[in-house]
């Protein structure tokens, strides 16, 4: 294909054809459309509402971009977002333990759920579709089960690490979540990870191509592995901020999550089958379906109807994508 | 005779009830392209994929410079200098160019708790290694390979090769798909390889393209050598065509 046929349209080309382009143009016309709908919407109050409920999903979607970079996907993501702050608050209301060992002990018990996954993936060589699902089930049972289905107080708690984790200021008198920053960061850390490491190379390799990864001596099993427990840990962490902030942990949370996550997740651009992955791209699609959730309610639409405008905006996402795709071939490196 | 660079003796290889390989003796000298040829089926993957890592044998030992080596996983091959350029999927499309050329073996730049790539160094060593290889056309090194064609995806592989300095460089069926042009630039490449001191394996199911670059073809009949010496400057198209169908010669 030739690379530069007319120099004037090339940085339109580039543009177009870096797959953040499409989810950054619709964060933007959402946010106009739903500022000139209704003032609400850009509201000091209401900013700051979104901003303490994004970085929730937010983070499980970053520890899925890379997962899905890698060309495997979790399902079991909402349930342990659900579990792991059930444990935790177990643990500390029965006097178990202090609060401070009892998160180190639930983000131990994520991360061996993300082993667990990675191994049964890479070395039983059973679908991650299967694996997740047959975990997914095991862990949101567990959690129900243990808890007869009732919630976890959590208010009876008084530690620095809930200010750490999930601790609110106000700046004037807009009230900021400590969890924006925490995401900000993990979204930094992974984004250099994706496109400045070694690692990251691995990572979109084993996704790309896992044979070829595998003859230049790529570890693609343990590449993969180690994307499971970073994708199960980052729920966990999701959950126990989630649970702070709700005063709450409900066996039930993080249900259907999943799905949602892997819609940001491809609507930002990362591409379902691995090899591609983008943490702006997530960044803008985590923003665009809380936006929407949170745009659809103020400007008066039933809140149930949210699932209807985000299933066709993931259909019509698709469309565009494939067509800008068809354009451009595999997108730009 | 030259010296010897790798010698596989008594490779088996079954999978299940099929036998690919029936104990293959093979070696490959100093400073030679060997031409592998035989029918579809008869094992000349299996065994390159043995020599290369990415299968193991049934039974059987590899020789390198007469020291008894183990060839367990594709990161072995490679750190004993065996850089081989697979019939399927060689390269990582999404890939650019230059991660390509680098991957498994990227250079780093900085702390190592930080595992940054030097990707600057990558792309400059990249673009001068596709100017040396013959691309001559302005394609970055950061241009993703599924821009390329297929010869340039062929001389990416080769020029990887050639920029490690493997001793061996194993192409299996390198040709398929190309154009005369393109299929000639591979050859040329070989050439190169050679007369700069590297050994080759070199596939293909188009002798006349094995006749032009080769200096003794080895051929494979369900899974047995059955030619180790031939030599392409004595013989006959026609000749080696028989000894891989193993069809005598008529009238
Ligand atoms: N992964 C596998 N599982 C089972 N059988 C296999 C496998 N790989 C190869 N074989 C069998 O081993 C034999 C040799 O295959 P191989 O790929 O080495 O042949 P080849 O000489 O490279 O053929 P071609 O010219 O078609 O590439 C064939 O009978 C093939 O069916
Ligand atoms: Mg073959």
């Amino acid at each position: 294909m030739n690379l530069a046929n007319r120099p004037g349209s090339l940085l339109v080309r580039r543009l177009t054809s870096t797959p953040e382009f499409l989810p950054f143009t619709l964060v933007v016309v959402l946010v106009v459309v739903f500022a000139s709908l209704t003032p609400n919407f850009l509201s000091r109050g209401n900013i700051s509402n979104l901003l303490a409920f994004t970085p929730e999903l937010g983070m499980i979607a970053l520890g899925m971009t890379v997962l899905m970079t890698s060309g495997e996907f979790d399902l079991s993501v909402g349930s342990v977002f659900g579990f792991t702050p059930v444990l935790m608050w177990t643990l500390f209301n029965e006097g178990a333990t202090s609060l401070e060992v009892a998160l180190l002990i639930s983000l131990a018990v994520a991360v061996l759920i993300g082993f667990v996954n990675g191994t049964f993936v890479t070395r039983l060589k059973i679908p991650s579709f299967l694996v997740t699902l047959g975990m997914m089930m095991t862990i949101r049972g567990t959690a129900l089960y243990t808890t007869s289905g009732f919630p976890q107080r959590t208010w009876r708690a008084e530690s620095w690490l809930m200010d750490l984790v999930a601790g609110s200021f106000y700046i004037g008198e807009f009230r900021l979540y400590a969890s924006i920053f925490w995401f900000l960061g993990f979204a930094l850390v992974l984004g250099y990870i994706l496109t400045q490491s070694k690692i990251g190379n691995w990572i979109q390799a084993a996704g790309g191509n896992p044979v070829s990864a595998r003859a230049r001596g790529v570890k693609v099993g343990l590449t993969k592995t180690w994307l499971f427990i970073l994708t199960a840990f980052m729920a966990a962490y999701a959950g126990i901020t989630s649970s702070i902030r709700v005063a709450a942990a409900n066996p039930n949370s993080g249900t259907g999550y999943e799905l949602e996550v892997i819609a940001m997740v491809v609507i930002g651009g990362t591409a379902l089958g691995g090899g591609r992955g983008t943490i702006i791209g997530t960044v803008l699609g985590v923003f665009m379906l809380r936006m929407m959730r949170n745009g659809i309610v103020l400007v008066g639409v039933p809140g149930l109807a949210y699932n209807i405008f985000i299933g066709v905006t993931i259909l019509t996402m698709m469309a565009l994508q494939s067509y800008l795709a068809r354009r451009h071939p595999s997108g730009a490196g | 005779m030259a010296a010897d660079l790798v010698r596989m003796v008594g490779i088996a290889k079954s999978y299940g009830p099929v036998t690919a390989l029936a104990g293959v003796d093979f070696a490959v000298y100093e400073n030679e392209i060997v031409g592998l040829l035989g029918d579809n089926g008869a094992g000349k993957s299996t065994l390159i994929k043995i020599l290369s890592g990415t299968v193991s044998a049934t039974s059987g030992e590899i020789y390198m410079r007469g020291k008894k080596v183990l060839i367990r996983n594709t990161t072995d091959a490679i750190n004993l200098g065996i850089e081989t350029i697979h019939q399927d999927s060689a390269l990582v499309t999404q890939l650019s160019i230059a991660r390509n050329l680098f991957l498994g073996r990227e250079p780093l730049i900085g702390p190592p708790i930080f595992n940054r790539m030097d990707q600057r160094t990558m792309n400059e060593v990249a673009g001068t290694l596709l100017k040396r290889i013959g691309i001559t056309k302005d394609i970055p090194a950061t241009t993703p390979v599924s821009y390329l064609s297929g010869g340039e995806r062929q001389a990416v592989s080769i020029a990887r090769a050639l920029h490690f300095d493997s001793d061996l460089i194993v192409l299996d069926e390198p040709t398929n798909n190309l154009g005369v042009e393109e299929t000639q630039g591979v050859l040329r490449f070989m050439r190169g390889a050679r007369d700069s001191g590297h050994s080759l394996i070199f596939i293909a199911h188009n002798i006349h393209h094995v006749f032009q670059v080769v200096d003794r073809i080895v051929v494979l009949r369900r899974g047995k050598v059955v030619a180790d010496d031939v030599d392409p400057k004595s013989t006959t198209i026609e000749a080696v065509e028989r000894i891989i169908t193993g069809v005598p010669a008529t009238g």
